[in-house]
């Protein structure tokens, strides 16, 4: 079991200035270290508790709706959320959108609203971020840009490009391209100079010093960005298809509150968080997979 | 026995001898941006010459300037006053003709040992097969055998160190400056280091401008010791050691040329 | 010197911004039923919003915000130390939090809206939701990666338990506590502007809206805006209000041998 608390820190941690802190991965307490009894079994409880206490909670809760301790139909237990998702999948809410037609929509418009986004803002990053001069003049900018409400462009947006897809997708991309912007040019403006000046010294061409130097070294400001903007992205859809739409999973929550079916509601939720955790771990799994030189340890 | 030659050197050149001059700094100063001018002046008016083949260390305490000259004859600063001159042509840029070890060892952490050992092969074009065979000579050269995929951050700062000298190695530069290249190691491999610089220097002829702040490793390697002192950084002495190699760490000798030095340090 | 050359250059990137827009809408490159210029959203608001109806609006929007943001901070922050501190609370708590963090919270708000019902309790309940995990989950990164040493230094003078916890690990984590306040609290106006813009009669969310129904597109314009300064104006009030509040802290409960080791 690796203890990452204080020990063995590589030379720089500082890649991680713009990382949006704290992916729960299992680390030991403070605590801990002081008690050697309760280290013996540290293992133990690191699995076993988090998975009591969810199956305690369930329990609980599945419980006291089978005794009616309060109206099952406000808080569905957890039997009858499950028995929706089935109910969902086969029949359908609205009759014939299927859980997963709701769910196709939802990743279809973020998808192409977050490739956007990347597709402008990591290339525009990196020119800014390389020019001191330019990374000024933006810098309140994107500053504003950023702090603007992405939903509150919804009308707008609406105006813009009619209630279709298309205004759908212009607001993940406004409210992801911010973010992953605002990254990528700490990445491109955060080089270290001495690397700069070790590959003067091995005869590297300017091109060279891009690709080979300042966009690798970029590149972890670069992922911290596009896992803050699949966030965002998810938020801002999740947002939009509660306001106006019929299919998606937002708009598929926001029907069932109209039809008082707090199943459904649930239901929907279930789906909205696995389909993000889903996305986080794809995104994590690339990370490994493309930065294997900045993780934690060996 | 006799008496270490020691030169006084405040305006007049430090003088390479009878060599023919690699490199020529002829009343250099870097004068930093600071609130305090007078604070901001790294180097003073300093003129020095190294000869073809030539080992110069340079000395002194911390803040001297060392870095920043070594900076300045590696073409990443440039002076604010004066010349330095690289085979009589004036000094424009980093070249091809110098590599650098770094105080900080400034490997790149996205790339694993030996990626960074070939960095420099790749700029060049150098084939695939080739380079990696050269690269692996470099990391027998250093011992670093075994550690070929390890990536910085996995390695101690001395394997970090001796990457990097690998690195610096691979582009065979014909003047290597190097800044502190074994402050970071543990005194046994630092002697089994300083062995194969000197075998390097000799078998492939190099000049090399080496930075320490340990007088016995100045000793042991060079030819000359330049010491400096700071506030402002110049010159201050020059020590020639004239002794044969392979050296005796421990002779009276060398013990003479400690003593001399370190009273030149104060 | 440098540093107003860099402000310098801000105001450049700004006037140059505005002062585009303007002269592509007096080229008539931009429709101004679409995109009214700088000007006219200036006259615009002026015409169609008195400045009570918009302090009433800021003032509604502001007292959710603060109302949710209140109690996800005090919530998160509380719970993050004691989860970072106690083992045994952290891994309780680690996999309930880790499975309801992937949900954004919006998703709350058709729930929210049938257990509290349309009025304020529902607005300020997914504010909150929004807010709670940042400063959770960034109070908690601090306290994994608080220093051994200062710790055990701490306890080599002879602190312990409680005393240890908040005259020692409680501040070394601040920083990161004011990182995660912080992103909560922007987090908590986009959650408030949906929240507004679904289903609320004021608020700068709703004030977007009702300009949307009259058509008065330069007001629905000045409505974004508007929410982004006082995104912005806020956060710096915030980042402010906690250094002043920190520093007086810092020098009455720190020992002089541990005062280095706050800065970091
Ligand atoms: N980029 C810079 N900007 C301003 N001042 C600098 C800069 N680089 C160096 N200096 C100043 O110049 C002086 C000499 O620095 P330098 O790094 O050359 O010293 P050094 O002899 O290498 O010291 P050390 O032995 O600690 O490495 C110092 O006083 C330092 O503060
Ligand atoms: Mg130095």
């Amino acid at each position: 079991m690796s203890d990452t608390l204080g020990t063995g820190s590589g030379p720089d941690g500082k890649a991680k200035a713009t990382v949006a802190p704290g992916q729960g991965e299992c680390r030991p307490s403070i605590e801990a270290e002081r008690q050697p009894g309760w280290a013996v079994s540290r293992h133990l409880r690191q699995t076993g508790l988090p998975l009591l206490s969810v199956a305690v909670i369930l329990a609980f809760w599945e419980g006291a709706a089978q005794l009616g301790l309060f109206d099952a139909s406000t808080i569905p237990p957890p039997s009858r959320v499950l028995s929706t998702v089935w109910e969902l999948q086969t029949l359908g809410f609205p009759r014939g959108s299927s859980l997963l037609t709701h769910m196709g929509s939802t990743l279809g418009r973020v998808a192409a609203g977050y490739a956007l986004a990347a597709v402008l803002g990591i290339p525009l990053g990196m020119l800014i971020g390389r020019s001191l001069r330019a990374s000024r003049m933006v810098l309140p900018i994107v500053t504003f840009a950023r702090s603007v409400a992405t939903l509150s462009l919804l009308p707008l947006a609406v105006l813009w490009f009619g209630v279709g897809e298309e205004s759908k997708v212009f607001l993940i991309t406004y409210g992801c391209f911010w973010v992953l912007l605002t990254n990528v040019i700490d990445g491109a403006k955060n080089v270290d100079p001495a690397l700069i000046r070790a590959a003067l010294m091995l005869d590297t061409s300017p091109r060279a010093m891009f690709y080979r130097v300042i966009l690798p070294s970029a590149l972890p400001y670069i992922f911290s960005g596009l896992r803050l903007a699949l966030g965002l992205g998810f938020m801002v859809i999740v947002g939009v298809e509660l306001i106006g739409t019929s299919i998606g999973l937002g708009a598929l929550i926001s029907q069932a509150r109209t039809f008082y079916r707090m199943d459904l509601v649930f239901a929907g939720m279930v789906a909205i968080a696995l389909f993000g955790l889903l996305i986080a771990l794809g995104l994590s799994w690339l990370e490994r997979l493309l930065l294997p030189w900045a993780r934690e340890s060996k | 026995m006799q008496s270490p030659r020691v030169e006084r050197v405040t305006e007049a050149v430090a003088n390479a001898g009878s060599a023919r001059p690699k490199i020529e700094i002829l009343q250099v100063s870097k004068q930093f941006p600071a609130e305090d001018p007078a604070r901001g002046l790294a180097v003073s008016n300093v003129s020095l010459t190294v000869g073809q083949n030539e080992f110069v260390s340079l000395l002194g305490r911390s803040g001297c300037g060392k870095t920043t000259l070594l900076n300045m004859i590696a073409g990443l600063v440039a002076p604010t006053q004066g010349q330095i001159a690289i085979d009589g042509k004036p000094v424009r840029g980093p070249g091809p003709d110098r590599g650098m070890v770094f105080q900080s060892s400034a490997l790149f952490p996205w790339l694993t040992a030996i990626d960074n050992i070939e960095f420099g092969l790749v700029n060049r074009g150098v084939p695939k097969v080739e380079r990696r065979r050269h690269a692996q000579d470099l990391i027998s050269l250093v011992q670093l055998s075994g550690f070929e995929s390890k990536y910085p951050r996995e390695l101690s700062g001395g394997m970090q160190q001796r990457v990097a000298i690998a690195r610096a190695l691979a582009l065979d530069p014909e003047i290597l400056l190097m800044d502190e290249p074994f402050g970071a190691l543990d005194e046994l491999t630092r002697a089994e280091m300083q062995d194969e610089l000197l075998a390097i220097w000799q078998k492939r002829t190099k000049t090399v401008v080496f930075v320490t702040h340990s007088i016995s490793e100045a000793i042991f390697l060079s030819d000359r010791v330049i010491v400096m002192s700071p506030h402002p950084g110049r010159i201050r002495e020059q020590i020639v050691i004239d002794v044969p190699r392979p050296r005796q760490r421990a002779s009276v000798q060398f013990a003479q040329f400690y003593e001399t030095i370190q009273r030149a340090i104060e | 010197m440098n540093r107003r050359l860099a402000s310098l250059d801000s105001w450049l990137g700004v006037t140059i911004f505005l002062a585009v827009w303007q002269a592509l809408s007096a080229l008539g490159l931009l429709d101004p039923r679409i995109i009214p210029s700088p000007i006219a959203v200036v006259a615009g608001t002026a015409s169609h919003l008195t400045l009570a109806q918009f302090l009433g609006d800021v003032e509604a929007s502001l007292f959710r915000v603060m109302a949710g943001f209140l109690i996800a901070s005090v919530l998160g922050v509380v719970l993050g130390v004691a989860s970072g501190w106690y083992p045994l609370v952290g891994d309780l708590l680690r996999a309930p939090i880790d499975l309801l963090r992937p949900i954004p919270p919006l998703a709350w708000i058709p729930a929210a809206l049938i257990w509290f019902g349309l009025g304020e309790p529902s607005k300020v309940f997914v504010i909150s939701l929004g807010a709670f995990f940042p400063a959770f989950t960034n109070t908690l990164a601090g306290m994994r990666k608080i220093d051994r040493d200062i710790l055990n230094a701490a306890r080599m003078m002879g602190l312990s338990g409680w005393r240890l916890l908040y005259r020692v690990a409680v501040p070394a984590i601040e920083p990161d506590i004011l990182t995660g306040l912080r992103i909560a609290w922007s987090l908590s106006f986009g959650v408030l502007v949906a929240a507004e813009l679904i289903a609320s009669q004021s608020g700068l969310g709703n004030l977007i809206v009702r300009a949307r129904e009259l058509g008065q597109i330069d007001l629905v314009v000045f409505g974004i805006l508007a929410i982004g300064i006082t995104t912005l104006l806020t956060d710096f009030i915030i980042a402010q209000f906690f250094f002043r509040f920190r520093l007086r802290w810092y020098v009455k409960a720190t020992t002089a041998g541990l005062a280095g080791t706050r800065e970091r």
